[in-house]
């Protein structure tokens, strides 16, 4: 990198939440007039390392630099103060106000306001970085990417310096994004460092100055832009030579088929097509926003499809959803696991008995006794801890969380599970012994593993599809070693011949 | 009616509106900052009793005046040590402390019933007092009247014309937001709740210094409640929790005319009035469905930073 003292260094930080390490050991370097991209999947550790730089939380170990001083964040003001500037994924921003007042608030000023002088120092503001926004709207009132346009507007306005964007595309439209990106290389023009946080390859291959790839928690691998060649090159460094785990995948019996989805389109998704057996594991990878979600949450009846059919062990949706049978049918198990998959201020009795009621039912009544011998025996031979049938769901750790997600869905003895991110923000241990779970699952049932690590889904699936911008593009065999090499590639959206 | 009833049952309205006001801007302080305080009642009879026993001992209803904000702010305080510094649940909280309060002051205030203590009387404004209805109305009232009609202006010029306002309406709406941009969260709830409770005490000295100048038991009699409905009702906009105060406080002295100049109509169905208003009120407000001013993050606790 260029000899300048940097703006901002990190050096060797670490984050670890209980068991899991958020960051490890991280080595970085941010330069003025410079756009550095960090690239990295859900759970890589972007945000948090992001939330330290911001002030908002605190590293375990591990120095950062400000122009060449050791400084400590302790709070947002501290590092608003030294110029740090952050857009987050989630606008922060007060909807009930205007575009002004959000700009104003928190700047150390006159005890008054004055209205005139504040819109039109907003607008010189506005116009100088050739953006669209009125000072006077009511944010309420403003699309997405202008409420981002708010966003930048407030860092400009204290002059920070170091200007962070978490995600700025996900909510933005095309048109929208080209404008952001002209704004961001307005900003290096100006002097100012910016940080690009994305997992989008080619938006990383158009702006970035230099790239720093981020997976499990630390830095894999950065580079300049100049010295990668493509989409290709930088998505093969991004999933990296995977530490394959070993898991046992002993070739299970086909026997019939659990899902049938065909020319699934709307939502997001266009001309899904696939059919998944009992006995096998279908492993969809792709970079997270390329129709997974939409596509789960059809198969899972939490959405109507638009068109196309789904057929769930051999009946069509509607149908099967108007049945309710409690076992040998589907399990879920959603990547929100603290939301969508249990309560949280429920203990494990309750939220066990969550899907599996039908079977401690007696007329009206539910077996608690029977449920908690049931949720106790489960608890051992599953190994969660805290080993108490009365613990509310939130005070169990992500890893032990999921073991007894998985301990009630296995319970029902599903014929189909659909397995979202069942790893992420895991630690190693507990991730393998969701994955030892779901390979024994696989014996009884059909098994639709999403996910955005490659590795897992090399390391489970029979057959992994690779989902980009709403299509699966292909379906390769996980056994063919040439087919899977190009599978990098597939993710980033480039046709490759199978 | 002529005018010769009229006038004086506004002037009525008036007067018996103002501890309402008091009452409801203070709630409206602490609420615009994003915590709910239930306790309004409690807070109010606690600085009521306080004005009378220290305009009592000193002689002074002035120093009585400034008791009453001051023992509504201690009072809010706990409301403050439940919610801000352990977290705890406001609704929970904040009707502990009218049970708290209105015992507390009850006991204390027991062997002072119908006791009389130095009070605040009518004070014409020299000038404005003479202009024919407008006058006797508005400006042949005790001094804390006077500055009632003051407060809601302040407040007013405080939430959208200086930087504390803000940050408090930013605190109230949306937390993370503010302390994204490095506003002080924690350090705005307590201004108000600590604020809110001091006016919220300043109208309970009304009752007992300017109302009446005596103490009986239970002398709010349910005004702490309505001025938790009038902040529903006045969208959180302290101009309209003026026009609020001042309705409510006119059915209360209707009420009172009503039943001294003697009806057919029951006294308790009478007495029922201004709570049968308040539940019509709540009602009508609810209606409104687009956006009624509140405050989006009210009664959401948030995590101090650590």
């Amino acid at each position: 990198m260029s000899t300048q003292t940097p703006r901002i260094r990190l050096e060797n930080i670490s984050k670890n939440f209980g068991k899991v390490q958020a960051n490890a050991d991280i080595n970085l370097e941010i330069h003025s007039g410079q756009i550095l991209a960090l690239l990295g999947e859900n759970g890589a550790g972007k945000s948090t390392l992001m939330s330290i730089l911001a002030g908002q939380l605190q590293p375990d170990s591990g120095t950062i630099y400000l122009d060449g001083d050791p400084v400590a964040f302790t709070g947002t003001d501290r590092a608003i103060k030294s110029g740090i500037g952050m857009v987050y994924q989630h606008f922060k921003l007060v909807e009930a106000m205007t575009v002004a007042e959000n700009v104003f608030l928190g700047i150390p000023d006159t005890l008054f306001i004055r209205k005139k002088a504040m819109n039109r120092e907003v607008r010189e503001l506005v116009e100088q970085y050739g953006m669209s926004v009125d000072p006077d709207a009511v944010v309420h009132d403003l699309s997405m990417g202008e409420k981002q346009q708010v966003e930048i507007l407030k860092l400009l306005y204290r002059n920070s310096s170091i200007l962070i964007f978490d995600e700025p595309t996900a909510v933005l439209t095309p048109t929208e994004a080209e404008r952001l990106f002209a704004t961001m290389q307005q900003m290096i023009g100006l002097g100012k460092a910016v940080v690009f946080i994305s997992h989008k390859l080619e938006e990383v291959l158009a702006v970035a100055d230099y790239i720093a790839i981020l997976k499990r928690g630390r830095v894999v691998d950065s580079m300049p832009r100049s010295a990668v060649s493509g989409a290709a090159e930088l998505a093969r460094r991004m999933v990296g030579r995977t530490v394959l785990l070993e898991v046992d995948k002993e070739p299970v019996e086909l026997r019939q088929t659990v899902l049938k989805v065909a020319q699934l389109n709307g939502m997001g998704l266009e001309d899904v097509s696939f059919e998944l057996q009992q006995g096998e594991v279908l492993g969809l990878v792709g970079v997270a926003g390329n129709g997974q979600r939409a596509l789960v949450e059809t198969i899972c009846g939490l959405r109507i499809p638009e068109q196309g059919a789904v057929r769930i062990l051999g009946q069509d949706w509607r149908k099967f959803y108007s049945r309710n049978n409690w076992e040998q049918s589907l399990s879920y198990i959603p990547e929100d696991r603290l939301g969508l998959a249990t309560c949280r201020g429920l203990d494990l009795v309750d939220n066990f008995l969550l899907t599996t009621r039908g079977g401690f039912c007696r007329g009206p009544w539910i077996q608690r006794q029977q449920a908690k011998f049931k949720v106790e025996s489960l608890i051992e031979k599953f190994d969660i801890r805290p080993p108490d049938a009365h613990a509310l769901a939130w005070q169990l750790s992500g890893g032990n969380l999921q073991k007894m997600v998985l301990a009630r869905e296995f319970y029902r003895r599903p014929h189909l599970i659909v397995a979202e991110q069942p790893t992420q923000g895991l630690d190693i241990a507990a991730a393998e012994d969701v994955w030892r779970l779901l390979m024994h699952a696989r014996e009884q049932a059909g098994v639709l593993l999403v996910t955005g690590d490659l590795g897992e889904a090399l390391a489970l699936s029979d057959r992994i599809g690779v989902m980009f911008a709403g299509k699966i593009l292909g379906i390769v065999d996980a056994g063919d070693a040439e087919q899977v090499a190009k599978i990098p590639e597939m993710m980033a959206g480039m046709s490759v011949d199978i | 009616m002529n005018q010769e009833m009229i006038i004086p049952l506004l002037a009525a309205a008036i007067v018996s509106g103002t501890p309402i006001l008091y009452a409801t801007l203070g709630e409206m302080i602490t609420e615009k900052s994003g915590v709910l305080n239930l306790g309004v009642e409690g807070i109010m009879i606690v600085g009521s009793l306080a004005a009378f026993l220290v305009a009592k001992f000193t002689g002074s209803p002035v120093l009585g005046f400034v008791a009453a904000g001051l023992a509504g702010l201690c009072i809010a305080s706990l409301h403050g040590v439940v919610c801000l510094f352990f977290q705890g649940n406001q609704v929970v909280s904040g009707l502990a402390l009218t049970i708290f309060g209105t015992g507390l002051a009850n006991y204390l205030g027991t062997s002072f019933v119908g006791i009389s203590a130095p009070g605040f009387s009518a004070v014409p404004i020299p000038g404005l007092a003479e202009i024919p209805v407008i006058g006797p109305i508005f400006f042949q009232h005790d001094p804390l009247v006077y500055v009632s009609y003051l407060l809601p202006v302040c407040l007013w010029i405080f939430f959208h014309n200086t930087r504390f306002g803000l940050g408090m309406r930013a605190v109230g709406e949306y937390p993370e937001a503010a302390s994204a941009a490095g506003v002080n969260v924690q350090n705005y709830r307590w201004l108000g709740i600590l604020a809110g409770g001091f006016c919220i005490g300043l109208g309970g000295a009304y009752l007992s210094l300017a109302y009446t100048h005596l103490w009986t038991n239970s002398l709010t009699g349910g005004r702490g409640w309505i001025a938790v409905a009038l902040v529903i009702f006045a969208f959180w906009r302290p101009g309209r929790a003026v026009f609020g105060a001042y309705l409510f406080g006119g059915i209360m002295a209707l009420q009172l005319r009503m039943q001294a100049t003697g009806t057919h109509l029951p006294s308790s169905l009478l007495l029922m009035l201004p709570y049968g208003l308040t539940i019509i009120v709540l009602v009508l407000s609810s209606l409104k469905r687009e956006r009624t001013g509140a405050p989006a993050a009210l009664g959401v606790n948030i995590e101090p930073v650590d």
